[in-house]
């Protein structure tokens, strides 16, 4: 039986917000009488995530994923629930727990703008204590995994995002956390700074750190998580290995045809329409485990004239409606 | 403890480096602040160079309230009134979390991460004034000078008092730069003697806000010019003081969703 590094048992966590509607009208009334409405930003959630392995949670913008890391992170008190992560209740042992633990915000920086990272780094290192030998072992990892030797000497203000992403990782990861959380970190990146990132991620997981990470970049789980949690509206729609999740999608392609002319049928060579934007631009459903990706693209070219392709993978509304209809 | 003060080495260490950064702007900095409140005493010289004074006070003995007081406003600035802003634009911005996740005491971390070296030339130069005045006065007697510290102390405890409790309101009531002004015009009462005041602002400066502690008090207390009130006010001071980490704290709990 492995270990369990993370327990959550029915977290709830609950905002009070105002409630306002739009117009000037509604603007003045607010100004003098507001109504509160209590939102549940995470609504009765357990998961268990095992020691040493990689956690994706999956969600649309809002559906209450950077609300349940940062309880994880002992910064938010959960509303009520437990969380336990190594024998700590994050947000009651807080100054002891956070010393474990590392987590990049993808939106959030912690470097310190004015200064190179390598000045940040050492503030981290008097803060957690790092021995010289430690710091020195460990920044030489990272910046040698991360390809930033140089980067680190430069101002933070002047590097590019994905520069500063990795350099945001390693200061996380200075102190050699055994667990690590990342909210959403490659927003934003382009496709070699995201590809570097898994990478290192995937290394650092294979020498036993544990990590959570959240995203709707359904791609970052796909290489790298062993189970996926799938949050929407502060309910778990979905708990289980990744190789489970692809069992119940199946292996299906989203592809947006722009038409040169009408076409009025329901299917296109066997692939069903899913909508339709205007007369002329249409999207498909494509499994391709049933069907070659080369050859329904022959029996569409034989079928219809086009202008424009694209092919994109299932989008995770699409991905969350499938799974409320499958469970 | 020893962890402690080697963690706020440290983060001094990243705050110069900062400054150093923008050498031009540290500089400029300076010389505007400490330009900014020279001006003030200035006008005290221009006073006593008419003819007019305030009654029962020299020229240097005036000069030296408002060298304790710059310098005051110089430490404070220097040591604590980044908790002001840091937590107004984390609360702003969203961010707090990343404090939260520093393995130690928030309000130790916020003061040790932004010492503002910017106002260090203030501090200096409200001390070399501070010294100038205090020699022209010919002060003496240690007993003055220790009560002169406490008093010095106690006037940092009643800004970090207000820098936390104006911290705490705007976690509820976000976005609220102009609270601080008020604070900042009621300050200015401790930069004059304050037998010039009506009796009602006297015990209001004494004892409700203690605003003369940062300048008149100390400064009285380094010529020899001591008074049980003085004392006494040293109390609202530390009240304050507490007051305001207390009700920061509280707010952080708040801010982490327990209670609210």
């Amino acid at each position: 039986m492995s270990d369990i590094a993370i327990k959550a048992e029915n977290l709830v966590k609950s905002y009070k917000t105002y409630k306002r509607n739009s117009g000037f009208k509604e603007t003045v009334k607010s100004f003098f009488k507001r109504e509160t409405v209590t939102v549940n930003a995470v609504d009765n959630i357990s998961f268990e995530i095992v020691q040493g392995t990689i956690c994706g949670i999956l969600g649309p913008n809002g559906a209450g994923k950077s609300t349940t890391i940062k309880m994880l992170c002992g910064a938010l008190f959960p509303t009520s629930g437990t969380i336990d992560v190594m024998g700590y209740s994050p947000a009651r042992d807080r100054k002891k727990y956070v010393r474990k633990i590392g987590a990049v915000f993808g939106q959030k920086s912690q470097l310190i703008w004015d200064i190179p990272p390598i000045d940040s780094f050492a503030m981290n290192k008097a803060i957690y204590g790092i021995s010289n030998d430690d710091y020195k072992k460990r920044l030489e990892e990272m910046t040698d995994l991360f390809d930033v030797g140089e980067v680190i000497y430069k101002p933070t203000r002047v590097l590019s995002l994905g520069e500063r992403m990795k350099c945001e990782f390693i200061m996380a990861m200075l102190h050699s956390p055994e667990i690590v959380f990342l909210d959403e970190p490659t927003i934003g990146l382009d496709v070699i700074a995201k590809n570097k990132i898994r990478d290192v991620v995937g290394e650092m997981n294979r020498k036993g750190t544990t990590f959570i990470l959240t995203t709707h970049d359904l791609e970052d789980v796909e290489q790298l998580a062993d189970n996926v949690i799938i949050i929407n509206h502060g309910k778990k729609v979905f708990d289980d290995t990744l190789s489970s999740l692809k069992n119940t999608l199946g292996s299906k392609k989203i592809i947006s045809l722009t038409l040169s002319k009408p076409y009025a049928g329901d299917s296109i060579g066997g692939a069903e329409i899913i909508s339709r934007e205007s007369e002329l631009d249409i999207s498909l459903e494509v499994d391709t485990e049933r069907q070659e990706i080369t050859d329904f693209l022959k029996s569409l070219t034989s079928h219809v004239d086009f202008r424009d392709i694209s092919v994109k993978e299932l989008p995770m509304d699409m991905i969350i409606t499938r799974i409320y209809n499958e469970m | 403890m020893i962890n402690y003060i080697k963690i706020y080495f440290s983060c001094l260490h990243t705050a110069f480096s900062r400054a150093a950064t923008y050498r031009a702007n540290f500089i400029l900095g300076n010389f505007i602040t400490l330009l900014s409140n020279i001006i003030f005493p200035l006008v005290t010289v221009l006073i006593y160079a008419n003819g007019a004074s305030f009654p029962d006070w020299n020229m240097w003995e005036v000069l030296l309230i408002q060298s304790v007081f710059s310098m005051s406003v110089g430490a404070a600035s220097m040591f604590f009134n980044s908790i002001l802003w840091v937590t107004m634009d984390h609360i702003r911005e969203g961010s707090f979390e990343t404090i939260l996740l520093k393995p130690l005491p928030t309000l130790f971390y916020i003061t040790a991460a932004n010492f503002d070296p910017n106002s260090m030339g203030l501090f200096l130069g409200g001390l070399i004034m501070t010294v100038i005045s205090a020699i022209k006065t010919g002060i003496s007697g240690t007993e003055n000078i220790i009560s002169f510290l406490l008093l010095f102390i106690s006037g940092l405890a009643v800004m970090s008092g207000m820098d936390l409790i104006m911290a705490a309101i705007s976690f509820k009531w976000v976005g609220n730069s102009r609270i601080p002004e008020i604070f900042d015009s009621i300050k200015s009462f401790g930069k004059y003697p304050l037998g010039i005041f009506p009796k009602t602002i006297q015990t209001l400066t004494s004892l409700i806000i203690p605003v003369a502690v940062i300048g008149f008090f100390p400064a009285s207390a380094l010529l020899g010019r001591l008074d049980v009130m003085m004392f006494i006010s040293v109390i609202p001071c530390f009240l304050f003081f507490a007051f305001g980490i207390w009700i920061y704290n509280r707010m952080i709990k708040m801010y982490e969703g327990v209670g609210g």
